[in-house]
């Protein structure tokens, strides 16, 4: 962001009123720890409230014109966020008003869910915004239950994420001594595993079961923890909805936080739809052009630097080059390293990550692991690549959920954009870039989650509000 | 048309054949009981045709499902997209 642009941004408190985001500015996280090294402070009520134009008494002049008992208030969100094309922010960009039309012509009186075990090890961006603005989280997740009909609400995290833990239980607190009208929230927590924020993993560990993807014949928006409509949203789309909720579709401006990888660092940005890939990995630093680009996550999409730089970061312009914006994982990837490598390394990591449930991925992951691990290694011929090819088209599509899936993307694109790199590899058995350390991060810790792996840790926090009391949700004031 | 089924044509759905990925096991009875729309894999795991049933199919489909030890495999009727 250019001094220009900040100006412009300050100019009128009007134009401030407008200016809706998420975050105030990058924040650092070490690449390969879970550790915040720097990023704005947490938002207490007191300063939400103030950022985001409450009055004293929390009010809001868009919330107080609304009868939130109403079907039309109810319905009143709902379309704002049909007309914004609001969508899923956890990787697989889904209508937010489908979901929630589908909980409501189930009947409601079930389960909201933020999602925030962000399991992608390159991503930090979930556990950026509830470290900075768990209340409005908890704002869009107390609006979700309020507009679906919803009578639970859940705040969903990895048992390890002490920090971003600490933050919401304080922020949940906060609400408590506030007296806000709002569903009971609870902090249920999950194992340590990639696959813990897979949502039908989270809607099998509400309903007791281990914390695992499951099969389902019926989406959990209709049928989900204990039978009843469950809607499982990241807390990012949760936000997002706390914003169009506190400024209405006028003042809404879409933005979307990123997770850079660059120099062993992740850097969460806030970016407009028309931030283009170089430009914001050059905000994060200095960048010798890079050859390619892992856009989305770690069962995302390699491009090219020549196709991406100039992408705009949006789903729908990433779709159109092979790619989509996924977990909003963007990791260059430097001249020198060794893409196949790289590749090789995190798709045996993801191997291992899988829920050991489903045949076609417990076996085809291996399978495919083992056979790019043998050609970065200079172990694997032509062969090898016939067979990565044939494995790659047998598991697609063939798990409960689509860890699978994202895999065969990686793969598939990466024998694409490292061409040079695998032929080198699989002919000569040599590689074009020896002696340069790993890009990406793989998690050291344990991946496997395992059948005994239970929902665990579960803290209740109760927050205020008399539960089955109408009232505005989220807003400070609703005395008892 | 030969794609659906009469039961299938008489309430607008086709019929597809599906498996729940959880619960199987890869045993294989399915495979050797309907070789024409179940295939299986290197690791010995049911790959279906992803196409509706046809008439000559449906009762070939209904021994697999019901032969299987598992009860992983199932007829659902179509063209709702079950996520």
């Amino acid at each position: 962001m250019n001094q220009t642009h900040l100006v412009a941004e300050h100019a009128s408190p009007a134009a401030q009123r407008r200016d809706r985001r998420l975050l105030e500015g990058p924040v650092l996280f070490d690449a390969h720890r879970p550790v915040l090294l720097a990023g704005p402070a947490c938002d207490t009520l007191q300063a939400h409230c103030a950022r985001f134009h409450r009055g004293p008494d929390g009010d809001t002049g868009r919330a107080r014109d609304r009868d939130p008992g109403t079907p039309q208030a109810r319905g009143d969100l709902l379309e704002d966020l049909d007309r914004l094309g609001l969508a899923g922010r956890g990787g697989a960009h889904f209508s937010v008003a489908t979901k929630w039309r589908a909980a409501l012509a189930a009947g409601g009186g079930g389960t909201v869910v933020a999602n925030g075990a962000e399991g992608e090890p390159a991503s930090a961006k979930d556990a950026a915004l509830l470290l900075h603005r768990p209340h409005l989280v908890l704002d869009g997740l107390a609006l979700a239950a309020h507009a679906t009909g919803a009578v639970r609400t859940i705040v969903w995290l990895h048992d390890g994420a002490d920090d971003v833990r600490r933050s919401v239980t304080a922020a949940l607190a906060e609400r408590r001594a506030a007296r806000l009208t709002e569903p009971l929230a609870r902090i249920v927590t999950g194992p340590d595993a990639y696959l813990t924020g897979e949502s039908s993993a989270v809607v099998r560990a509400l309903s007791g079961g281990p914390a695992l993807p499951e099969f389902r014949r019926s989406p959990a928006a209709t049928r989900g923890v204990d039978g009843l409509p469950t809607l499982v949203h990241n807390v990012e789309t949760l936000a997002r909805i706390g914003l169009v909720a506190l400024a209405g579709t006028a003042g809404h401006r879409d933005s979307t936080l990123v997770t850079v990888l660059h120099d062993r660092r992740r850097t969460v940005l806030e970016v407009d739809p028309a931030t283009t890939v170089v430009a914001a990995v050059s905000r994060v630093g200095p960048i010798h052009p890079p050859q390619a680009v892992l856009v989305g996550g770690y069962g995302g999409s390699w491009l090219p630097w020549h196709v991406a730089a100039h992408l705009p970061l949006e789903h729908r312009a990433l779709q159109t080059a092979g790619a989509g914006l996924g977990a909003g994982v963007v990791a260059p990837l430097p001249a020198q390293a060794c893409g196949l490598t790289e590749t090789a390394a995190v798709v045996d990591y993801l191997a291992t990550a899988g829920a050991r449930q489903c045949g076609p991925c417990l076996f085809g992951l291996r399978a495919i692991a083992d056979l790019l691990l043998d050609l970065a290694r200079g172990n694997g011929g032509p062969g090898h690549l016939r067979r990565l090819r044939r494995y790659t088209g047998l598991v697609t599509g063939r798990g409960a959920c689509h860890h699978p899936d994202g895999v065969v993307r990686l793969v598939g694109t990466a024998l694409i954009t490292f061409q040079d790199d695998v032929d080198e590899h699989a002919r000569r058995r040599r590689c074009l870039h020896p002696g340069t350390g790993a890009v990406l991060p793989i998690p050291a810790r344990p991946a496997v989650a395992s059948r005994s792996g239970r929902a665990t840790g579960t803290a209740t926090v109760p927050s205020a509000g008399i539960p089955g009391i109408p009232g505005i949700p989220g807003i400070p004031g609703g005395r008892r | 048309m030969n794609g659906a089924s009469a039961l299938g044509r008489a309430i607008g759905h086709s019929r597809l054949l599906r498996v729940d990925p959880v619960a199987c096991d890869g045993i294989g009875m399915c495979a050797h009981l309907a070789p024409r729309i179940i295939d299986l894999d290197p690791w010995g795991y049911p790959v279906l045709a992803g196409h509706p049933l046809d008439d000559a199919d449906a009762p070939r489909a209904a021994m697999a499902v019901a032969a299987c030890p598992r009860r992983a495999m199932f007829i659902e009727d179509g063209p709702e997209k079950i996520t």
